[in-house]
């Protein structure tokens, strides 16, 4: 099996903090998950924008976020994400070991 | 979410894939279209805008399997795909799924019908309530070498009486009774039993209408009571639910009908038609000859909790007491205990288990076979699992797949071979002699479909976790290489093949062994001399009933007129009677005391027979000394007897025995009758043809007539084609007689080696296709060998070398493997023929002729598979060789 790059890993644990991030503030369907996540990543998630999907399930079957199916303004049948009781406290979660893991290469890098 | 809720949301999504993919299918729509419009709105053109929108998304297909795959159960959906893959790669090899199927098929079809036979005969419980706790009971006595042997009457009724682990003790008479029903049409010919008043009790067994006996009916001396059997109720009353206190006649008496048994209930053999009580007169009970006489098999029920250890201890104490209560008759009558079903079964065992390990042997075999050709194809795919391994295919994944490949093919083997099952004890059940199986026949029942579904997952998993395994294992980058003849794999499984090649070898050498043992054992069995010519000599046997044949005079006329009509009829060169038929095991013994003798030296166990005057001339016997009996010997003259060989060179070694004086009893006394021996006659064999002829003293028919006669006919033609005439001719001198048994001589011959016949034809099928099959396995193996040599054997064959040299190295190659095969065989043949040695008649199990022979046959056949791949090779163009890649 070829090795899985480091950067993949990361950006699978950074996806799902970003997902979280972003149904923290509403409950949205999926392809705007990816945009809000491409307009406030700067265009990190611009290609593979599909690996969401599965990251979506993963979080759902981890019970951090619900969905349903929803009509849209423009009467069109889209999934609908939302952050559950658990999401939220697993996000503030997430984003201090995030912080912590961030400030701990900081400190690393930052020694001569 | 709690984890329960976690597994349902998998369970779930596993269940619901296809309503989960088209969920995830909208949605990638409606992402793809929004996409799109954004981009359409950005100012692309539309087919422009879908396409970033796709490049955008990423592969399609990757996301939903890396959807699938963090959803459902994997495993599940996987099987099934992995099936189906499985068989179409299966499909695209049909050569060797087809061989790999057969071969299968014959290894799980021979082990399930033997199974099915063993289930029937050893594991069924009997048919009665509670069948563990029965138990059958027999006399011990060290001096005539009795075991198990038929038990008194009033020992009986002391066991009864005395011992408390008992719940109670039936009993019924040993040897099958018959008699004849008349008044409804022709004389019918009916099976009894004489049984005690708790028979019924006892084994559990209720009447279906009317009722069964009760205890106390066992001292019923009238015997006017009959309960039929279902069978006799079916074929002579016509299932008339009125037949309940009808009375109908036995052998002339008034009898009446009180019950009718179920269906289910045979005991003591299937072909039972009624069973009457023993009737004994109480006055009886304190005769010696009531405890002398051993007349009945005797079952007993423990009581509920009672082990058989215990029972057995309480029964060895009242026998002991009784041993010095009757010191004339119980001195030394021990007596055992055997569960019932141990008992019933006992006989057959070993055959049974002998065949199952030759089965499972064969099955071994054909796991090798298939195991090999799961090498090669494993080998073969190589490159195919190589390139997968380096797409990112999990080893796992594969090792998966490639175990179902062999579940797949094991279970098409594990089908058509439990048709081939069905078929197989088919045969059985035709084949099996008389009481090897039980009378309700082989049934293929859940148990025997269990045992197959589990032969055949573990054949599955044997031959194929091997090359599974190994094909994951492999480093991806070797086996790309050289079209994936790398020299590192290629050598294990090479030699991974030729071990089981030489597996294959050893097991055959085993399973021949086997059937080479039991094939001289039978042909030595057939080649005993019974004692008599049985060649077209028909026996028709006769009972005549008591109660009009109750004089010397009426018997001996009837028997005279018989003889004399038998023998006036065409196609009769001539006839005889005797009391007890050879080969049997039926006739009486008891114990004999010569006159002149000191009081302790006395003859015990005698076999004891009633002849007429011209059996022995009728059955081709020798007279070896004086005269056989003829006309004088009446009742009235002096009381004479012949003897045997055996008995004349045992007791009357280097004497004449002419004119010496013996009689029937142990320690003569004054009522003695004494008998004087006027001839020395060829012996019989009495019991069967491996049994040794017993010491026989032969009484003239004339003086001491037996009413139960058979009528020995020798035809000049096929006997039983005077069978018509005889009946006519038995029927004009007592219409209200019936044949009881006719047998032909020659068969009663052949059905004593029918069980040595049924085990050797068995294990000699499976030794064949043992052997077929490993031969086939070694030409496989060689036949691989010699293509991958290909190359090296051109090189020499342009170098010079002759075409023999080649040939040769092929050849020697596989006796390479050969050799060891039949060393390792050997040793391990002579380990499991030892198993072989009750079976086996005057050879021994590790007789060294066969132990030469079968290796070297096996040897030269498998040298001959190998020959044919060597010769190709050596054929082979030498510049065609070379370019084989």
């Amino acid at each position: 099996m070829p090795p899985a790059s480091p950067s993949a890993d990361v950006l699978r644990g950074t996806l799902d903090l970003l997902i979280l991030k972003t149904l923290a503030l509403e409950p949205m369907h999926g392809w705007g998950i990816s945009q809000r996540i491409q307009q406030v990543s700067k265009g990190v998630l611009d290609v593979n924008q599909g690996s969401l999907y599965p990251a979506l399930q993963r979080l759902e079957q981890r019970g951090w976020i619900g969905s349903d199916w929803r009509t849209t303004a423009n009467n069109r049948r889209a999934k609908y994400y939302r952050l559950t009781a658990t999401g939220r406290r697993a996000l503030g979660e997430e984003t201090a070991s995030w912080r912590r893991y961030v400030s701990t290469v900081e400190l690393i890098l930052g020694t001569p | 979410m709690m984890p329960f809720d976690r597994i349902w949301l998998r369970l779930r999504a596993a269940l619901r894939r296809r309503a989960a993919d088209r969920e995830l299918d909208e949605e990638i729509r409606f992402h793809l279209e929004r996409e799109q419009e954004k981009n359409v709105t950005a100012g692309m053109t539309d087919a422009d805008a879908w396409r970033r929108a796709y490049v955008s998304f990423g592969g399609v297909q990757q996301v939903r399997e890396a959807h699938r795959e963090v959803r459902g159960v994997p495993w599940m959906a996987d099987a099934g795909g992995d099936a189906r893959v499985a068989v179409r790669a299966l499909a695209r090899r049909p050569a060797l799924a087809g061989a790999a199927v057969i071969t299968l098929a014959l290894g799980i079809g021979a082990n399930t019908a033997i199974f099915s036979a063993v289930d029937a005969a050893l594991l069924r419980p009997l048919p009665f309530p509670a069948p563990d706790r029965l138990v059958m009971l027999g006399e011990n006595n060290p001096e005539m070498n009795w075991h198990m042997e038929s038990v008194a009457g009033a020992n009986y009724l002391d066991w009864k009486e005395q011992v408390g682990a008992f719940q109670d003790i039936a009993a019924y008479t040993s040897g099958t009774g018959h008699a004849t029903l008349t008044g409804a049409g022709d004389p019918q010919l009916l099976t009894l039993e004489a049984v005690t008043g708790n028979f019924f009790a006892v084994l559990g067994g209720h009447a279906e209408l009317g009722r069964g006996f009760v205890d106390d009916e066992t001292w019923d001396t009238t015997r006017a009571t009959i309960v039929l059997s279902d069978r006799a109720w079916r074929t002579h009353f016509g299932a008339d639910p009125g037949v309940i206190g009808r009375t109908i006649r036995i052998d002339g008496r008034a009898t009446q009908v009180i019950g009718v048994m179920p269906a289910g209930f045979t005991f003591p053999s299937s072909t039972v038609d009624a069973w009457y009580t023993q009737g004994w007169d109480r006055a009886s009970r304190t005769k010696v000859w009531f405890r002398r006489a051993h007349w009945l098999r005797a079952i007993a029920r423990l009581r509920p909790g009672v082990r058989v250890e215990e029972a057995n201890a309480q029964f060895q104490v009242v026998v002991r007491r009784l041993q010095q209560q009757y010191p004339v008759t119980n001195r030394v009558m021990g007596a055992g205990m055997v569960p019932l079903h141990t008992y019933l079964v006992g006989d057959t065992r070993t055959a049974l288990l002998v065949l199952l390990a030759a089965s499972g042997l064969l099955l071994l075999i054909a796991c090798a076979n298939v195991g090999n050709l799961m090498l090669v194809h494993a080998n073969g795919r190589a490159p195919e699992v190589a390139l997968r391994l380096a797409l990112g295919a999990g080893p796992w994944r594969l090792t998966r797949q490639m175990l179902t490949e062999s579940l797949v093919l094991s279970s098409l083997g594990g089908a058509a071979g439990f048709a081939l099952a069905w078929f197989g004890t088919r045969g059985i059940t035709v084949l099996a002699p008389e009481r090897t199986l039980p009378d309700s026949g082989i049934h293929i029942d859940w148990s025997v479909l269990a045992y197959t579904l589990a032969i055949t997952t573990a054949c599955g998993v044997l031959f194929g976790i091997a090359p599974a395994l190994w094909s994951a294992r492999r480093a991806p980058g070797d086996a790309l290489k050289e079209g994936g003849r790398g020299p590192h794999e290629g050598r294990r499984v090479r030699r991974w093949g030729e071990a089981l090649a030489v597996a294959e070898i050893a097991l055959a050498l085993t399973l021949s062994s086997g059937a080479a043992l039991l094939v001289r054992s039978l042909w030595r069995l057939a080649h005993v001399p019974p004692g008599f010519d049985p060649h077209g000599v028909l026996a028709v046997g006769l009972e005549l009933p008591q109660a009009r044949y109750d004089t010397t005079p009426k018997v001996n006329a009837f028997d005279d007129a018989l003889i004399a009509r038998v023998r006036a009829l065409r196609g009769v060169t001539d006839a005889a009677i005797i009391s007890h038929l050879p080969l049997t095991g039926t006739e009486w013994t008891s114990s004999f005391s010569i006159a002149g003798r000191r009081p302790g030296e006395y003859g015990s166990e005698v076999a004891h027979r009633e002849v007429g005057a011209d059996y022995f001339r009728m059955m081709r016997e020798p007279l070896l000394a004086g005269r056989a009996f003829n006309r004088t010997d009446r009742e009235g003259s002096p009381r004479v007897v012949l003897i045997n060989d055996v008995l004349a060179r045992r007791f009357f070694p280097g004497q004449n025995p002419i004119g010496q004086r013996l009689t029937f009893d142990k320690i003569p006394d004054s009522s003695s009758m004494w008998r004087t021996v006027v001839g020395v006659v060829g012996s019989e064999h009495q019991i069967s043809l491996d049994a040794e002829p017993r010491i026989e003293i032969f009484t003239p028919q004339e003086q001491d007539p037996s009413g139960d006669i058979f009528l020995m006919v020798r035809a000049m033609g096929a006997p039983t084609s005077l069978l018509p005439q005889v009946r006519s001719v038995v029927h004009d001198l007592d219409p209200e007689l019936a044949i009881v048994e006719v047998h032909s001589l020659d068969d009663v011959v052949a059905t004593s080696m029918a069980r040595a016949r049924f085990l050797t034809t068995l294990l000699l099928v499976f030794a064949a296709v043992g052997l077929a099959l490993a031969v086939v396995g070694v030409y496989g193996v060689i036949a691989q060998l010699a293509q991958r040599r290909t190359r090296e054997m051109g090189i020499r064959l342009a170098l010079g070398a002759p075409a023999r040299a080649v040939r040769w190295l092929i050849v020697r190659h596989a006796l390479g493997m050969v050799l060891p095969g039949l060393v390792i065989g050997t040793a391990a043949a002579l380990l499991a023929t030892r198993a072989l040695r009750s079976v086996l008649y005057h050879v021994a199990p590790s007789d060294p002729l066969t132990f030469v022979a079968v290796p070297l046959a096996l040897a030269v056949s498998a040298l001959v598979a190998s020959w044919m791949p060597a010769a190709q090779v050596s054929r082979a163009d030498p510049a065609q060789a070379l370019h084989v890649e």
